[in-house]
């Protein structure tokens, strides 16, 4: 089996199936093992239905899906906690879990000597800690409360101390479990900025979290889980979108269910009212034809986008840009309310996921649009350096304090050609001088 | 074998749970460490003025018999019965680490050796000033002894401490057999009070060679039986192996159970 692994790969797993005993009510005493031999009945509940998946070194994998989906289950397997019932799992060199942090701590013992507990718990060994020690306090930040009991640790030192003997053991896999939460903001950057040194080092890592922005900001690829199998897989922000697409349609099922539940209630009374109200407030519509399958619109459209147009300056629609060639985002509302004003907004999305450009109308011109019933908004992209790439529009109307009126992301897809080979997120001119004279173009070339 | 050098490799950790456990009992007590003597000592207090004045027995310097067998003895009972308690009570850590779970009964019984250890400095204190003394001979002779008991507490631990995940009950049922199996142990009385038709099987009771030993290198200072010894250690052999192998079996649900 270990030969049909691929080298590079430092996690394999394949088929992995478990399945957990639920008893309705367990008995673990000898009593209840012999008298209730008969009533020991319990579910078997499927958790993981057969999962198959590889993570390449260096490479960083998000787990997401809703509580109860296997995720966390997927990792505790991965970390040994547990066994599968069949399947394959394997790792290859040394793994280290951040699952429970500040394990074993003692609070009547110093931080010093907890670290020492903390991390031979993870496995290493006295002199593996000695040479870490130093490390471990500087980046706790808690050199003068060192040797201090770690009762008398805030609640924040404590976490602090234990994130940072975890982060300290190197390993060559690294498994996260929802605990980027650590502390104060400027330590959860820090913990961040760990997280992508260690990565940028070449370790493989696996995260499990509910905060997609942690997941989009280091992983490559989400895993989605969903009832035991695997739904999706691929970049972060359309995974995540395609999930949170999911979630809301969820939602609002059960919210129409709700709403129906309540108007048969009162059917009687008030029939023809509950009716036309449960119609309105339900959102699951479809999608406008200027929006692509892969949008996802939200916003309470007291203002709404009636159309979208991606275009040329000669204002024929294109999805096809040049490197460099200005393009126009013209933007169609109405609105039924009156005096409302609007921040028209849009960003641009590389389809790995990063932002490549966002602006709004109070960034550029510091002031809003006057809503009237019916309108056009246009954005003219002069200086257009995206490099070539497939990219996402996103569009937005939001009031001056965020309220989202409409707000559509993947609205158009398009792609930017190239015209150079220069790389990177967008093109930066320049010029270049070779002892004080300008570089000139080699002649045979274009 | 891999386990065995996977174990080594978690050392640190076994030896921090010891130090742990050691410093964390007494942490907050106006006397700490000293505790770890003065328990022994004072128990010490109590046998001898029981024993010399209330309830004399014909055995001489009957507190002293008694004592260089119990300090023994509680090594062997609290690794059985703490065995019990030693996975549950970290269910936080077996639920949600990876570690080979063996660390935890092994840091268990070690640190009661090391209790038992530090007992017997308080025993030999006593042996040297009430003027009963040393067989400098028979002295290493308590190496092996050792061993021996380390060997059969480590395996008792292995299957109590994993057992007692599935069936909760053994926790207090262990209570009562450790009580029952100190009196079949020649513990509290000397071997020789046994009915000669009953002595075999008193050896077949590992406990009884081990504590015999303790008390002929102590107490009647003497080289122990080694046959007797020999036969323990067989056995201590074939419990541990036993003992770690149902743990390897019942280990790999530890987690889903707790």
């Amino acid at each position: 089996m270990e030969a049909m692994m691929n080298e590079e790969n430092m996690i394999e797993v394949r088929d992995l199936k478990k399945g957990f005993k639920i008893y309705p009510d367990k008995g673990s005493t000898i009593k209840e093992k012999l008298l209730f031999v008969n009533r020991r009945k319990y579910e078997r509940r499927e958790v993981l239905r057969g999962i198959s998946f590889s993570v390449k070194r260096g490479e960083a994998v998000g787990l997401i899906g809703h509580n109860g989906c296997g995720k966390s289950t997927t990792l505790k397997l991965l970390s040994r906690i547990m066994y599968p019932d069949s399947g394959q799992i394997v790792m290859r060199g040394r793994v280290s879990s951040l699952i429970e942090l500040g394990a074993g701590f003692h609070p009547d013992m110093s931080g010093r000597e907890n670290i020492y507990i903390n991390a031979s718990i993870f496995g290493l060994t006295k002199k593996e800690i000695d040479r870490r020690l130093e490390d471990i306090i500087e980046f706790s930040e808690l050199e003068e409360f060192i040797d201090n009991p770690v009762r008398t640790y805030s609640s924040g030192m404590y976490m602090r101390l234990a994130f940072s003997v975890a982060i300290n053991v190197d390993a060559d896999i690294l498994l996260v479990d929802e605990i980027l939460a650590v502390g104060d903001v400027s330590f959860q950057e820090k913990c961040f900025d760990r997280m992508r040194e260690i990565k940028a080092m070449g370790t493989t890592i696996v995260i499990v979290s509910h905060a997609l922005p942690q997941i989009e900001q280091i992983c490559e690829r989400t895993i989605w889980i969903d009832n035991g199998v695997i739904r999706d897989e691929g970049i972060p922000k359309y995974v995540h979108e395609h999930y949170l697409r999911e979630m809301e349609n969820k939602r609002l099922e059960i919210l129409g269910k709700e709403e129906q539940r309540k108007a048969e209630a009162s059917a009687s009374a008030q029939k023809d009212d509950n009716e036309k109200k449960g119609k309105s407030e339900g959102q699951g519509e479809e999608l406008p034809s200027f929006c692509s399958p892969l949008s996802i619109r939200i916003g309470n459209k007291k203002i709404q986008f009636t159309d979208v147009k991606l275009m040329d300056t000669g204002g024929r629609e294109k999805t096809v840009f040049k490197s460099g060639e200005p393009f126009v985002v013209q933007m169609d509302y109405k609105s039924d309310e009156q005096g409302l004003s609007g921040n028209f907004g849009i960003g641009i999305f590389r389809d790995d996921g990063v932002h490549a450009y966002g602006t709004n109308t109070l960034i550029e011109h510091d002031s809003l649009v006057p809503i009237r019933m019916e309108g056009r908004v246009v954005v003219t992209v002069t200086d257009n350096c995206l490099l070539p790439a497939r990219y996402m529009l996103d569009v937005a109307i939001h009031s001056e304090d965020g309220i989202r009126y409409d707000d559509i992301r993947n609205i158009i897809p398009f792609r930017i050609t190239a015209n150079k080979k220069d790389i990177g997120v967008c093109r930066l001119d320049n010029f270049w001088t070779v002892d004080g004279k300008l570089m000139e173009k080699r002649k045979y070339e274009d | 074998m891999n386990k065995i050098q996977e174990i080594y490799h978690y050392r640190t950790m076994i030896a921090s749970l010891i130090k742990r456990d050691l410093r964390g009992r007494y942490k907050g007590s106006v006397l700490g460490f000293a505790w770890t003597f003065l328990n022994p000592l004072l128990q010490l207090g109590v046998y001898t003025v029981v024993f010399s004045v209330i309830m004399r027995s014909g055995i001489e310097d009957y507190y002293l018999f008694l004592f260089v067998a119990l300090i023994p003895w509680i090594f062997f009972s609290s690794s059985l019965t703490g065995g019990a308690s030693c996975i549950i009570s970290q269910k936080e850590l077996v639920k949600k680490i990876y570690f080979p779970r063996e660390v935890l009964p092994i840091s268990l019984v070690t640190c009661q050796l090391v209790n038992m250890l530090l007992s017997m400095i308080v025993v030999f204190a006593v042996l040297l000033v009430s003027g009963k003394g040393v067989n400098l001979i028979a002295l290493p002779f308590l190496i092996p002894v050792i061993l021996v008991e380390y060997l059969l507490a480590l395996g008792i631990a292995f299957i109590s401490s994993s057992v007692t995940v599935y069936l909760r009950d053994l926790e207090h049922i262990l209570l009562i057999v450790a009580m029952a199996w100190q009196f079949l142990t020649p513990v509290m009385y000397s071997i020789d009070m046994v009915p000669e038709r009953l002595r075999a099987v008193f050896w077949i009771n590992p406990m009884s060679s081990v504590i015999v030993a303790y008390r002929d290198v102590l107490y009647y200072k003497q080289i122990p039986r080694l046959n007797t010894l020999l036969t323990a250690a067989g056995l201590g052999l074939i419990l541990l192996a036993a003992g770690w192998m149902l743990f390897g079996r019942l280990e790999r649900h530890f987690a889903e159970e707790l």
